[in-house]
C-alpha cells in the first residue's frame, strides 16, 4: 500500500555530512553534537541565546525550538525581530512548550530521532548525566546537532560535547553615539570539551561585528566608552597672534 | 414521575402498576393522589432524560453507523446495510432486543423502511417488522396517535371521527387542510402521513458525525487486557489505512470507541495535523493514551472512526536530501508534531505567525500548529532595535529618569537595582486606536434583566489568539460597562539601555507626561537584548 515517504534524513546523501567538528573557535557548536550553553549568573539568558545564535553553523533545515515553560516565564521567548541582530538568516521554527522536565526531554530526544529538524535547541531547567547521554547518542546516531540552553544552576557531569558558559560584557564603544550600546561583547568560557580537552577553561572574549554579523574572538578588550576628542584648539580660525595672545 | 403544566402539577409519566390504579399521562397531579393514596412520585428531570437517551444513543453506534433522535423519547437507526451482519432484518431486532433487556432498558422496537413508519410502528405495534415497501398496509390499522403530531392535531382528528392512519387514505387532502383552523396544522398532519408512507423524504440529524470510514472488531470473548487491546487496535488501524489507501484519501481525526460488555463505553481520540493514513504513525498517537482506556468486565466490540478526511498530499519523493528543493520535509515535521501533541497536548507545539502590527508583542503571534509549514523570518520593515527575548508580559518597574523624555538612570527590576550606563532612544510606537474603540454600554433589555453572554463556542484548532482576543473582548464587555473610556491606550517610548554588568534590556515608558490618559507615565521592562 501506498504509504508516506520516509523522511528526508534517511535517504542516502551525496556528500557525506560532516561527522567530524571544526577543531577551530566553536568547536562544532550547532554543526554536530549535544553542545550545553549555560548562564553564568541569573539574568544572562538572553546574552547566551545570542551567542548560541551567531556562533552556531549556518543551516536551512527548520529548527525545532523546545522551551520549557518555566524558562519561558522567567526569561521570556525568542523574538525572530531581534534574531536579526545577531544572525542573518533564522530558519523556519517549530516551537514546543513543554511543562516538565521530564516532558521537555521527551520532546527533544523525539525531535532527534524524527529526524526532520536541521538543528533541536532546548530549553531546560536541568538535565542529569542519563539524560545527557540519552540526548547525545541520538544526536550522533541521526546526525542533527542540538544545543541545550540551561540556566546557572546547571553543573556536574554530563555527557554532551562541551559546555559554555556566557556571560555579557559592556558593549564596545559607540563610534557615532558615546552614549548608546554599541557592538556585542560576550565571555564564553569552554568548561568541558570532548573534542578538545585541552581547551578546557579557556576564556574567549567575543565580539560581534553588527555589520558581518560575525564573530570575532578578540583579547584586551576595551571597556571604557570611547574617549572623546580633545577641543582642537588650533583649528580655530584667527590670526596666530591671537591665539597666542588669548 | 411529575410536571409543572399549565393547572399546576401534573403526571408526566406512570409505570404499568400505576396505569392498572388508573393515574394515566395528564392527569392533574390531585386527581392521581386521589386514585392512588399511595402514589411515589418524582419530578420531571427532562435534561437528564435527554442525557440518558443521547447515552444509549451514542451506545447503539454499534449497531448502525448513523443514530438519530426521534423526538424525546426515541431513536432512529438507519440499519441499511448493517442487517445481513445480523442474519436479516427480523434477527436484528431480537439481537437488538436481547441486549437492551440484558441491560434491563424498557423498550419498544419497530422496522420499515421510513423513519416515520418506524416509529409510529414502535410506537403503537412494537416487535413489528415491515417488509420494504409493505408501509401502506402495515400501517392502516394503528391510531394516528402513532404519526408524531401535536396533541391539538390528535384532538381534532379524533373529533373528525378519523382514528385509524388508514382512514386518511382516502380523503382528499384539499378537504383535510381545510378542516384544520391553520394551514400549519394540517400541513404538519399530511407532512407525518407522507413521511410515513414515504412519499416525503426525511432527512435524519445524525447524534454524532457521520464517519467516511469506519471499521469494527468483533470479539468473540470479551477483551480486558491492554496488550488485548493493542492488537486490536493494530487490526483495525491496518484496515482502516487500507480502505484508506484504496480511495487516496487520509483523514485527520480517528476516533476508537470500545464498547464493554456492561453497557459503558469508552472513546480515546487523537487528531493529526495533515491527512494521515499510515499505520503505524496513527499507532503511535494512540499509543500514549492507550492505557486510559479502562476495560471494565471486558471489551467486545472495538470501533474505529476515521473523520476529517481528506485527500493526501502526494508528491514525488526527492532521491536524495542534497537534491531536494526544500530542506524542510513537511510531512515529517507533521508528524512530529502530532505525536508531541498527542503527548503534551494541542497548545504545546506553536508556529510564529507574522502580524501586521508596531505592537511587539502583536507582530509575532504564536498559533496553534495546524498542518502549515513554518515559514521562514520575513524581514520587517520595523527600524528600531528589537530584543532577541520578548517577556510575556512587560513588567513593571521603579524607575529614576529625566522628566520629561530623559533616557532611565537607575532602575528595579525583579527586586534588584540595576545602573545605566548607556542608552539608546527613544523610539515611539502609538497605541492601536483601532483595536480599543470604547466598549459600548450594553442597553437594558426590555423585560429589565441584564443578558448574560454565551461563551463563543469555535474550534479549538482555530486561530488561539483570535478566540483569546474575542474573550478578553466580550469579557471586558461584561466586567467594565460603566468605565469604558479609563482604558485609553497610551503612546509608548522604547529605550534600550546597557546596565554596568553588560546586561541590556529593553525598556518603556508608558504615555507621556500631560498627555490626559491617566496618571503620571508607567514604565516596563519588555525585552532582554543578547
Amino acid at each position: 500500500m501506498a504509504l508516506n515517504p520516509p523522511p528526508l534524513k534517511d535517504v542516502f546523501h551525496l556528500s557525506p555530512p560532516r561527522d567530524r567538528p571544526s577543531p577551530a573557535f566553536p568547536l562544532g557548536l550547532g554543526e554536530a553534537g549535544v553542545h550545553e550553553v549555560c548562564e553564568a549568573s541569573h539574568g544572562d539568558f538572553a546574552a547566551l541565546t545570542g551567542f548560541a545564535l551567531a556562533a552556531r553553523t549556518r543551516s536551512n533545515g527548520p529548527v525545532v525550538w523546545i522551551r520549557q515553560a518555566s524558562l519561558k516565564q522567567a526569561h521570556g521567548t525568542l523574538l525572530r525581530a531581534g534574531c536579526r541582530e545577531v544572525t542573518a538568516d533564522l530558519p523556519p521554527s517549530l516551537d514546543i512548550t513543554p511543562r516538565k522536565l521530564a516532558e521537555a526531554l521527551w520532546a527533544t530526544e523525539e525531535a532527534i530521532r524524527s529526524g526532520v529538524a536541521a538543528l533541536v535547541v532546548a530549553e531546560l531547567e536541568d538535565a542529569d548525566f542519563t539524560a545527557s547521554r540519552r540526548l547525545a547518542l541520538a544526536a550522533s546516531r541521526h546526525g542533527v546537532p542540538v544545543l541545550l540552553l540551561m540556566p546557572h544552576t546547571r553543573d556536574g557531569a554530563t555527557a554532551a560535547n562541551a559546555r559554555w558558559r556566557l556571560s555579557p560584557r559592556p558593549s564596545s564603544p559607540n563610534r557615532f553615539d558615546p552614549h548608546a550600546p554599541g557592538a556585542l561583547r560576550w565571555k564564553a568560557v569552554l568548561e568541558r570539551s570532548r573534542q578538545a580537552p585541552h581547551m578546557a577553561g579557556h576564556a574567549f572574549d567575543l565580539e560581534l561585528d553588527d555589520e558581518t554579523l560575525s564573530l570575532r574572538v578578540v583579547s584586551g578588550l576595551a571597556t571604557d566608552p570611547a574617549e572623546t576628542r580633545p577641543p582642537r584648539s588650533q583649528d580655530r580660525i584667527g590670526p596666530a597672534g591671537f591665539r597666542q595672545s588669548a | 414521575m411529575l410536571e409543572s403544566g399549565t393547572k399546576g402539577l401534573c403526571i408526566a409519566a406512570a409505570n404499568e402498576p400505576a396505569r392498572q390504579l388508573g393515574v394515566t399521562e395528564g392527569l392533574a397531579f390531585a386527581d392521581a393522589r386521589a386514585r392512588a393514596p399511595g402514589l411515589v412520585t418524582e419530578d420531571m428531570d427532562p435534561a437528564a432524560d435527554a442525557r440518558a437517551l443521547a447515552a444509549l444513543g451514542n451506545w447503539m453506534i454499534r449497531f448502525a453507523p448513523l443514530v438519530a433522535l426521534d423526538g424525546t423519547d426515541g431513536l432512529i437507526l438507519e440499519t441499511t446495510g448493517c442487517d445481513h451482519l445480523y442474519g436479516g432484518e427480523p434477527a436484528m431486532l431480537e439481537t437488538l432486543s436481547g441486549l437492551l433487556e440484558r441491560n434491563a432498558i424498557p423498550h419498544r422496537l419497530g422496522l420499515a423502511g421510513t423513519p416515520g413508519a418506524a416509529s409510529a410502528l414502535s410506537r403503537a405495534a412494537p416487535g413489528t417488522c415491515l417488509p420494504e415497501g409493505g408501509e401502506q398496509t402495515g400501517l392502516s390499522g394503528l391510531p394516528v396517535a402513532a404519526l408524531r403530531l401535536s396533541p391539538e392535531a390528535e384532538t381534532l382528528l379524533r373529533r373528525f371521527g378519523l382514528t385509524r392512519i388508514g382512514q386518511l387514505y382516502g380523503i382528499d387532502r384539499k378537504a383535510l387542510g381545510r378542516r384544520f383552523q391553520s394551514r400549519s396544522a394540517a400541513d404538519a398532519v399530511l407532512l407525518r402521513l407522507d413521511q410515513a408512507l414515504g412519499l416525503r423524504h426525511e432527512p435524519l440529524a445524525p447524534l454524532r458525525p457521520l464517519p467516511l470510514r469506519s471499521v469494527r472488531l468483533n470479539c468473540p470473548e470479551p477483551i480486558a487486557t491492554s496488550d488485548a487491546i493493542r492488537i486490536g487496535l493494530e487490526r483495525l488501524t491496518q484496515e482502516l489505512c487500507e480502505a484508506l489507501s484504496a480511495t487516496g484519501i487520509g483523514a485527520r481525526r480517528f476516533l476508537l470507541t470500545a464498547f464493554k460488555s456492561d453497557g459503558t463505553r469508552s472513546e480515546l481520540e487523537t487528531r493529526a495535523a495533515r491527512p494521515v493514513r499510515e499505520p503505524k504513525h496513527i499507532l503511535r498517537l494512540f499509543r500514549e493514551r492507550i492505557d486510559t482506556i479502562d476495560p471494565g468486565f471486558g471489551i467486545d466490540l472495538l470501533l474505529l472512526e476515521a473523520h476529517r478526511t481528506d485527500a493526501m498530499e502526494t508528491s514525488p519523493m526527492a532521491l536524495s536530501g542534497d537534491l531536494a528543493s526544500t530542506d524542510m520535509d513537511a510531512t515529517a515535521l507533521s508528524a512530529l508534531a502530532d505525536r508531541v501533541m498527542a503527548r503534551l497536548g494541542g497548545r504545546s507545539v506553536t508556529l510564529i505567525r507574522p502580524c501586521e502590527s508596531h505592537v511587539p508583542e502583536r507582530a509575532e503571534q504564536h498559533t496553534q500548529f495546524d498542518g502549515d509549514a513554518p515559514v521562514p523570518a520575513v524581514p520587517s520593515p520595523v527600524a528600531g532595535p528589537r530584543p532577541i527575548r520578548l517577556l510575556s508580559a512587560p513588567e513593571r518597574v521603579t524607575v529614576m529618569a529625566e522628566v520629561p523624555d530623559g533616557p532611565p538612570l537607575r532602575f528595579i527590576w525583579r527586586r534588584v537595582p540595576r545602573t545605566v550606563t548607556r542608552a539608546d532612544g527613544p523610539e515611539r510606537i502609538a497605541p492601536e486606536w483601532w483595536t480599543h474603540i470604547a466598549a459600548p454600554q450594553p442597553a437594558p433589555a426590555l423585560d429589565g434583566q441584564a443578558r448574560t453572554w454565551l461563551t463563543p463556542k469555535m474550534d479549538p484548532r482555530a486561530d488561539a489568539a483570535q478566540i483569546a482576543h474575542v474573550r478578553a473582548d466580550l469579557e471586558a464587555l461584561l466586567d467594565t460597562p460603566s468605565e469604558p473610556v479609563k482604558l485609553l491606550p497610551r503612546a509608548r517610548d522604547y529605550y534600550r539601555v546597557e546596565d554596568a554588568a553588560g546586561r541590556r534590556y529593553w525598556l518603556f515608558r508608558e504615555g507621556l507626561y500631560g498627555d490626559g490618559r491617566g496618571g503620571p507615565p508607567e514604565w516596563y521592562v519588555h525585552g532582554l537584548f543578547a
